[in-house]
């Protein structure tokens, strides 16, 4: 491999950079601390978000050049679902597992009591409500994922709201929510609270599934292609240096901050750090690149959840739309820079209900789902 | 008559925009405490537009409205091809976001918008004066710590550790705020490892 390529210099070298004060914002933090970007000639400003739709909004106007984003936000967008439409990007992931679906501890009592997720929720004798943080972004697919497979409807049987992560808790406790999906570590403070418990982590859900993406409007990448590949590289960096002895209790450190996440620096290096001995795959940034190609067929999952839980009207281009989201040539060309590897084969997922995504027949794979939105929704 | 939902949630003193909003003759819903609660008013309430502070953590709870509610209020941007796109933008810019009902035309809202605005506006300015006079307060405090970190790192005396510094920006063509955040930082900053 060539790794001595000299490549043209980025167009744009000062960049604003977008992220909400989560666990999987470290690659963000540390590219900054470290100024990672400086050896690919690029400065980043980071810009802390309040929520997602005024990243969004921001990213959309330019005040923005590119952003941590949820992976299905970002596809959201490019579909204009609830907003306008923008053509977008996505040109890393960031990172892999790391969220989780806790319960109140009544309806976790229930669930062990009553063995079954239905049985529990009736014990509530009311329509049970469940937190999320985004319409399209992935913890709401992770929740209604994994509340189907239990069998439960989740267009039907709760009421599914957007609480800000930092709320969440505090619902959890006053017995306002049942139960609640977001990134660490808000699962995790809600069991140290012992206001909640963790029932599923969403590497349970989905295998090393897609979280946070690096992304920005398409536009940008047409016009500072050098930029945008200088920037995957410095994205890159940051994630390989996350791998490294002892670095994400350090970053830990840095998210803890009043300005950040405003908790306890132990509890995030604790959500951060593979848990060797846990059930799921836990919270990855580099493990030698695997995590970070943006494969198209992932996105392709979201548009197919996006299909089922009847926000989008079936058609037959989703691998149309992730060929034009998904930035891979440029992400291949950052990563041989790098000297990353761009992972030759990949395992198909399988999902918490024993089903595959093989990428191919997006029809298919929706209309096998027993639980999904009523044909006349879509 | 038009429902209006005022959601003011952050810490910008907007509260007396429904006063105003109402002296015009709209019908202002009463404010939900909580963003759960915010979810509850819109489903049931039907506001035919929703004003925002653009920084409220609340604005998540609206879009997840407008997605799975056709019913719900959807965010109006500063792009949107419209007319009013000038004094759009000019809210997005004052931090004003709305939210609005489908098939409500943008021009029936410009005069909650343009009310909106001069509040907003008045307040930004304010903000700006405040975080002008912080930042300058902030930007000394940190010039000291460098130099202070100069004397202790360097064994020179405070006009050596100034004059240091001002050459360094000098050099660096930088403001010698950003060089003592730089030195400051440098001291800071988790060790690199390799």
């Amino acid at each position: 491999m060539n790794t001595t390529t000299t490549l043209a210099a980025p167009e744009k070298t000062h960049l604003k950079i977008g992220f909400v004060p989560l666990a999987d914002a470290a690659p963000l933090v540390a590219a900054k601390l470290l100024e990672f970007g400086h050896a690919h000639g690029l400065t980043l400003e980071l810009s802390r978000q309040p929520s997602w739709a005024a990243l969004r909004d921001k990213l959309l106007s330019g005040e923005l050049d590119a952003a941590h984003s949820l992976y299905g936000l970002v596809y959201g967008v490019q579909l204009g679902l609830g907003g306008p439409q923008t053509d977008m990007a996505v040109l890393m992931v960031l990172n892999r597992n790391g969220q989780a679906i806790s319960l109140s501890n009544r309806l976790a009592d229930a669930l062990a009591t009553h063995g079954t997720l239905p049985r529990a929720l009736a014990t509530l004798e009311r329509k049970p409500v469940f937190a999320q943080t985004f319409p399209t972004g992935t913890h709401a697919m992770w929740l209604y994922y994994w509340l189907a497979s239990q069998g439960v409807h989740p267009l039907r049987d709760i009421e599914s709201v957007v609480i800000p992560p930092p709320q969440m808790v505090s619902a959890l406790a006053q017995d306002r929510l049942d139960g609640l999906c977001v990134g660490e570590p808000w699962p995790g403070l809600a069991e140290r609270r012992g206001v909640g418990r963790t029932i599923i982590r969403s590497g349970e859900i989905w295998p090393d599934h897609p979280e946070k993406v690096l992304a920005c409007r398409r536009d940008f990448v047409a016009r500072h292609p050098n930029t945008a590949r200088a920037l995957v590289q410095t994205m890159l960096e940051a994630c390989r240096w996350l791998d490294g002895e002892g670095n994400r209790r350090e970053i830990a450190q840095w998210l803890a901050r009043p300005e950040m996440l405003d908790v306890d620096g132990e509890l995030i290096a604790e959500r951060l750090e593979a848990d060797a001995a846990a059930s799921a795959p836990g919270m990855k940034f580099f493990e030698e690149g695997r995590v970070n190609y943006p494969r198209e067929s992932e996105g392709v999952w979201f548009l197919t959840q996006f299909e089922r839980w009847g926000m989008l009207a079936r058609r037959g281009d989703y691998s149309e739309i992730a060929q034009g989201l998904n930035q891979t040539a440029l992400y291949r060309e950052a990563a041989e820079a790098m000297g990353v590897e761009v992972p030759r084969e990949f395992a198909d997922p399988v999902f918490v209900d024993g089903r595959t995504w093989d990428g191919l027949d997006a029809a298919g794979y929706v209309e096998a789902f027993a639980i999904k939105a009523d044909r006349e929704r879509t | 008559m038009l429902r209006v939902l005022l959601v003011t949630d952050t810490d910008k003193p907007i509260g007396d925009l429904r006063d105003a909003l109402a002296r015009l003759g709209y019908d202002m819903l009463a404010e939900p405490a909580t963003p759960q609660a915010l979810h509850r008013v819109v489903e049931r309430e039907r506001p035919d537009v929703i004003i925002i502070d653009t920084e409220s953590p609340s604005r998540d709870t609206l879009e997840q409205l407008a997605v799975m509610n056709a019913a719900a209020p959807r965010p109006v941007l500063m792009f949107s091809p419209d007319a009013n796109q000038q004094l759009i933008r000019s809210a997005v810019n004052a931090g004003v976001t709305a939210y609005l009902v489908e098939g409500l035309a943008s021009e029936r809202i410009a005069p909650i918008l343009e009310v909106a605005l001069a509040r907003f506006a008045q307040e930004a300015q304010l903000r700006e004066r405040l975080t002008q006079a912080e930042n300058e307060l902030a930007e000394r405090k940190l010039i000291d710590r460098a130099k202070r970190l100069l004397m202790e790192q360097q064994k020179i005396s405070e006009p050596a550790a100034y004059a240091m510094l001002r050459k360094r920006a000098m050099n660096q063509s930088l403001k010698l705020a950003e060089v003592a955040r730089q030195i400051v930082e440098a001291t800071q900053a988790p060790r690199r490892h390799e």
